[in-house]
């Protein structure tokens, strides 16, 4: 391995099990102590990250599970997929409870996230957001997007609003005020994918018209990129560094993967840096907590690191038909990742000086 | 590096037609004939449909717009989700069909093969198939979707015609000729046809030879009193390759809303093998083809569906991007 890399950066494989179809999502507790893998088959399976200890939640139904998310204080987890249903989990007992299942009809549920300072789960539903409270064990909002289904969803990272993208444009509603109008962003076609930068200082969408668009907080005029071979399909922000003044924001289009970083002369706007290597189509990328480290995987079956988000430093393989999704434990140290057939696969930092040769 | 085995997209037909005009008898049909292969259906219009291991998925048509309002920049947004997450499944089906409600305007759904590149990458347009109601297609001339349904189709099914008579039938059949010259026409009743007949047509695949209806270019005298016909150009000689790119582009860019499909084989000046080309109104798409054989005349055929083709003096400006006779060597 490249001598300029510092060993303890390095990822080695640490485990690897299988589930029976496609794994459409991975997420770890806010304190890394486990992590839930769903799958196209609609499992959802619970991993203890030290004994690696397994809880089935649900066995395969024939209808996927598409969207998995852990409340911030890590005692609930959420799934919704192709059944219409959103399924709900409480976990700090000894056993894992269901506590809730949203029946709906044959709507499927693909996004799905809570607040990250209240358990408060927004799924969206058609062309509505709904959003449910754990606390009161009942929905306390309806948001209707009205311009065509919500293709994505992110509260900020406050938790004091709640954004959600579709054709035409964004809207975002204030948590205190649900009933009033959403804020709303235009755009020339569809977002896809939407991302507020962890300082909440700037929100970025992904669209189908081949752009990216940001707007810094309070602003309502936005950053336009273009450029893009294809749609826009995920974004990732890194978190706030001493050493940069604007995170670093990450998409992913096609093949590429491109980076951008913010100029210091406001009149250039962001600059572009395309990581070049994947043969198919990328589909998730994610910053290593409190680093600028950036991971990707794709359909070509590669997980690359790209130190500082710019330089390929290392590349594992493990998804024989391709990748499809990763998750990052909040401490950094280790990086899960599933694949098409459904292997979940982890890496965890090698101690200095060990596991390589 | 790895080497990924070939992923092989999946053909997908797109099932149109006008209100009562046979398309959910010909869906149960296809869904319970016995071919051997696995369908997936995406309906607009939630019907009776429900077989054993076949998979029905109901949606909401969506039409999302990726250029401020360009026809041929809109897409089918229910579809590329619905798809996507369709493709993750590992008992992946062998062939997908979409039912359009009969009010669809096909072109987004077609659009949506071609334009989103995820898509694209995953699934393929086999050919777009159109039920009409021989009895009541009378009464829907006056429908912009029934006629757009009919221009669109690389398939059309003469439905229900025992309930018309023969000299009927050859006059709807005329009319349905004039407005589009290259589908397959076939004449059922209660849409009884053999599934392989229909899936399985690669009617976007370049490479599949242009066929247009010999009847359509014997007719001496076409009649156009409707405003959506097709016009075949069939012209020898040798094409300039710079004529020709700025003529198409130009046509694409002024007349792309009007233009529904065109297909063609071309015979560049320079080049030895075929070129051959089809459009979705602004969508081009084109290639080198075989080499032309030595004992084939290098004609240039081209044909377009669309609406007020006769106001785009086509046939003159084609003519226009022919090497000069005088120029040949």
């Amino acid at each position: 391995m490249a001598s300029k890399t510092k060993d303890r950066d390095l990822l080695d494989l640490q485990w690897y099990t299988a589930l029976s179809d496609y794994i459409t999502a991975i997420v770890w507790s806010p304190d890394g102590t486990w992590f839930a893998v769903s799958s196209a088959a609609g499992e959802v399976v619970q991993y203890a990250a030290n004994t690696k200890t397994v809880t089935v939640l649900q066995v395969a139904q024939g209808k996927s599970i598409d969207a998995l998310a852990v409340s911030g204080d890590g005692v609930f987890l959420a799934a919704g997929g192709q059944a219409g249903a959103v399924l709900v989990w409480r976990l700090d007992g000894h056993i894992p409870t269901q506590i809730v299942a949203l029946g709906h009809s044959h709507i499927w549920i693909d996004r799905l996230q809570w607040n990250p300072h209240h358990p408060e789960l927004a799924y969206g539903f058609g062309r509505h957001v709904r959003v449910w409270s754990a606390t009161q064990q009942s929905e306390i909002a309806e948001l209707n997007f009205r311009s065509s289904s919500v293709l994505d969803l992110a509260w900020h990272p406050k938790g004091d609003r709640l954004s959600v993208s579709g054709n035409q444009n964004i809207k975002t509603w204030w948590r205190h005020a649900w009933e009033d109008t959403p804020v709303v962003q235009q755009l020339g076609g569809a977002s896809e994918a939407i991302a507020w930068s962890p300082d909440g200082q700037y929100l970025a969408s992904g669209n189908n018209d081949r752009s990216v668009m940001v707007w810094q907080d309070g602003n309502p005029f936005p950053w336009q990129m273009r450029g893009f071979p294809g749609k826009v399909r995920q974004l990732a922000w890194s978190d706030p560094r001493r050493s940069i003044s604007t995170p670093l924001l990450a998409s992913i289009c096609g093949e590429g993967v491109v980076v951008w970083t913010k100029d210091r002369d406001p009149s250039i706007g962001w600059n572009a840096q395309v990581l070049d290597f994947h043969q198919r189509s990328v589909r998730a990328i994610a910053f290593q907590p409190q680093s600028l480290q950036l991971a990707s995987v794709a359909d070509d079956g590669w997980l690359c690191l790209w130190r500082k988000a710019n330089r390929l430093t290392q590349l594992f393989e493990g998804a024989p038909t391709g990748f499809s999704c990763l998750a990052w434990q909040p401490s950094g140290k280790t990086l899960a990742a599933g694949g098409g057939q459904g292997e979940v696969l982890l890496w965890t930092q090698t101690t200095t000086g060990q596991g390589f040769g | 590096m790895t080497v990924t085995t070939e992923r092989k997209t999946v053909p997908v037909t797109v099932l149109t037609g006008y209100l009562g005009s046979g398309k959910t008898t010909l869906l149960n049909r296809i869904l319970t004939d016995e071919h051997g292969q696995k369908i997936a259906v995406i309906m607009n219009e939630f019907g009776a449909v429900g077989i054993d291991n076949q998979l029905v998925i109901d949606v909401d048509e969506e039409i999302f717009e990726m250029n401020n309002g360009c026809i041929c920049c809109t897409v089918r947004g229910d579809l590329i989700r619905i798809i996507s997450n369709l493709m993750k499944r590992r008992d992946k089906f062998d062939h997908l069909i979409i039912e359009t409600t009969g009010l669809a305007d096909p072109a987004p759904v077609i659009q949506t093969f071609f334009v989103d590149d995820e898509v694209r990458t995953q699934v393929r347009l086999d050919a777009v198939i159109t039920v009409v109601d021989a009895r009541h297609i009378w009464q829907h001339w006056g429908a912009e979707e029934a006629i757009e349904q009919i221009a669109f189709a690389d398939v059309i099914l003469l439905n229900k015609i025992d309930l018309v008579t023969e000299v009927e039938l050859e006059t709807l059949e005329q009319r349905i000729r004039g407005m589009n010259a290259i589908a397959k026409v076939f004449r059922t009743r209660n849409a009884q046809i053999e599934t392989a007949m229909i899936l399985g047509m690669n009617a976007f695949d370049l490479n599949n030879a242009l066929q247009i209806d010999p009847d359509f270019l014997n007719e001496t005298a076409h009649e156009h009193d409707e405003t959506v016909g097709s016009l075949a150009l069939i012209e020898a000689g040798e094409l300039d390759g710079d004529k020709l790119n700025a003529w198409i582009g130009e046509l694409l860019r002024d007349r792309g809303p009007d233009i529904f499909r065109m297909k063609g084989i071309l015979n560049l000046a320079g080049e030895d093998c075929r070129f051959v080309f089809q459009g979705v109104h602004m969508l081009f798409d084109g290639c080198q083809d075989r080499p032309w054989k030595s004992d084939e005349s290098r004609t240039n055929e081209l044909v377009f569906i669309g609406r007020n083709l006769e106001q785009m003096n086509l046939a003159d400006s084609f003519r226009a991007c022919l090497v000069a006779q005088n120029a040949q060597v």
